[in-house]
């Protein structure tokens, strides 16, 4: 081995490795920014051809989404608005939020209700009297957030910050696209050319396809649920639905997380039990749609995952990072899957291997 | 006056073609400066030392390479003759892009040689998207496609027609 070139890799490795240090906090932003631009790429894309530059294609992009955000803003806020000054009067009339006085919120009132209801029929139980207990320790919890944000302002500050910087890095990488993937392809020697290009084009297309037919499918399944809830009379169809299509990205099991959502709200609501009956009925029709029709159409078949094999992989993300980990475990898993499959299977035919 | 600062105006807001050099291939020759632009986004410039492999048969088939400058030896199965060698202006791969996944032959350097290679995936997307660009590309393909097989029916009565076909699905030298 020529001596120069082997100190040469050496002092790159270091390099390498330094720069990984320095830019560690920014890589979950990289990543996050990745995600966004694939997302928005074929958009970009489209624009593209029909002649509109590259950069501005990226703006009108964003304006779109900008404006789509604002209208739902627009359309939304006033009813949170109405609700925040409701617990903004709480806290001006000065009174101490005890869990005692919590449960005489309406919603909170009516779960309230039903666990006495319960604790009336099953003797020992006492649900409602540990449900005051924990709403007093959430109080106080609560009590202490002003300190500990006045405590950790620089800390929100900075991520917030991180946050912002999304749009920015997504706005170069959807610009630059192709001078990344030429100046990433340059770093190949001819003798693995081929092999790069096929991995990074692979990689490309699954990950790109995967991301956008996910995100359609949470924004499909929410609001077919959304809808079919409000015509059955479930309450807060919007929020139930929502939730049932973010859910939805767990395969098997999400789709019941969703309905068992809309059914303990029914629970909680106290309405006629045949709603029960209707509202997992109209998650049922929901879920018939989207494995038959939405998930086919955008993904082009389900996710080859063995149903045990996705438990595992949702108990360990839960494990490892709670409720968001436990939703992007299983699409990360399966897209680290089918990359390693192609890998082997292109170092097979190349004979590398 | 003002007629000759618009023009001044003109010559120095005019961008020169970026991509026109790309017109001396025939199949781009008659591409617009945007449909040039779309394709360039999918090139990528590789250089090969003298003796150096292209690619090698029986591998799979990603990239077709247009030839910048320096000549390629195609060793196999890519002439009646058994080798060819393909010189500036010319390309490797186009036949095999429309319907084989793996090389039938190999390619090698005879001189130092400056290439820019696309992805016959890329290539197909573009005709695809861009239907204007693509019936001039595939055009300009089987004009050059119809003079290679009028080239190979020149060809002494001894050599098999169809064998030729069969074995010439990597290379389409030019005829000049």
């Amino acid at each position: 081995m020529n001596w120069t070139k082997l100190l040469f890799y050496i002092l790159l490795i270091i390099l390498l490795v330094m720069g990984a240090f320095f830019y560690r906090w920014i890589f979950a932003n990289l990543v996050y920014a990745m995600v966004f631009s694939y997302i928005l790429d074929p958009f970009v894309s489209w624009f593209e051809r029909r002649r509109v530059p590259r950069w501005l294609s990226v703006v009108g992009v964003y304006l779109v989404i900008l404006g789509f955000f604002t209208w739902v803003t627009a359309r939304f806020v006033p009813d949170l608005i109405r609700q925040g000054n409701y617990l903004f009067d709480l806290f001006k009339s000065g009174q101490h939020l005890s869990g005692q006085y919590i449960v005489t919120i309406p919603f909170i009132n009516g779960v309230y209700e039903f666990m006495q209801n319960l604790d009336t029929q099953i003797p020992g139980l006492a649900l409602a009297p540990k449900m005051i207990e924990i709403l007093d320790n959430a109080n106080s919890t609560l009590a202490g957030i002003p300190k500990l944000l006045m405590d950790n302002y620089q800390n929100i500050l900075s991520t917030l910050s991180l946050i912002a910087t999304i749009p920015l890095l997504s706005f170069f990488m959807l610009k630059d696209k192709y001078k990344l993937r030429k100046a990433a392809l340059e770093l190949s020697s001819n003798r693995y050319f081929e092999l790069c290009f096929i991995l990074l084009r692979k990689f490309d297309t699954n990950v790109g396809t995967f991301l956008r037919a996910i995100l359609f499918e949470v924004i499909a399944v929410g609001f077919m649920a959304s809808i079919a809830l409000g015509i059955v009379g479930v309450r807060n169809p919007v929020l139930i639905g929502a939730t049932a299509g973010v859910a939805n990205i767990i395969p098997y099991f999400g789709p019941f997380m969703g309905g068992a959502l809309a059914v303990l709200t029914v629970l909680i609501n106290g309405g006629p039990l045949i709603m029960i009956v209707y509202a997992a009925l109209a998650m049922y029709i929901v879920q018939v749609i989207d494995n038959n029709l939405v998930y086919p159409l955008v993904v082009g078949g389900t996710i080859s995952m063995h149903p045990l094999l996705v438990l595992l992989t949702v108990i360990a993300g839960g494990w490892y990072g709670g409720i968001l980990w436990m939703l992007i475990s299983v699409p990360m898993v399966y897209i680290t899957y089918s990359l390693v499959k192609v890998l082997y299977i292109n170092l097979k035919d190349f004979r590398i291997i | 006056m003002l007629k000759l600062i618009i023009r001044w105006l003109k010559t120095q807001l005019h961008k020169p073609d970026k991509n026109a050099a790309l017109r001396r291939f025939s199949i781009f020759k008659k591409l617009s400066s945007f449909e040039l632009y779309l394709l360039s986004n999918h090139l990528h410039k590789r250089s090969f030392k003298a003796g150096e492999m292209l690619f090698d048969r029986d591998y799979p088939l990603e990239m077709i390479f247009f030839i910048e400058h320096g000549e390629i030896e195609v060793l196999g199965t890519a002439h009646p003759s058994g080798h060819s060698v393909l010189t500036k202006n010319q390309w490797i791969g186009i036949i095999d892009m429309f319907h084989e996944n793996i090389r039938s032959s190999s390619a090698r350097a005879l001189t130092d040689v400056q290439a820019i290679a696309v992805s016959r995936f890329d290539f197909l997307d573009l005709i695809n998207k861009n239907p204007h660009m693509g019936v001039t590309i595939l055009s300009a393909i089987c004009e050059s496609f119809s003079k290679y097989i009028f080239q190979l029916c020149e060809q002494p009565p001894a050599v098999n027609l169809a064998d030729n076909q069969k074995q010439s699905t990597l290379g389409v030298p030019e005829l000049r």
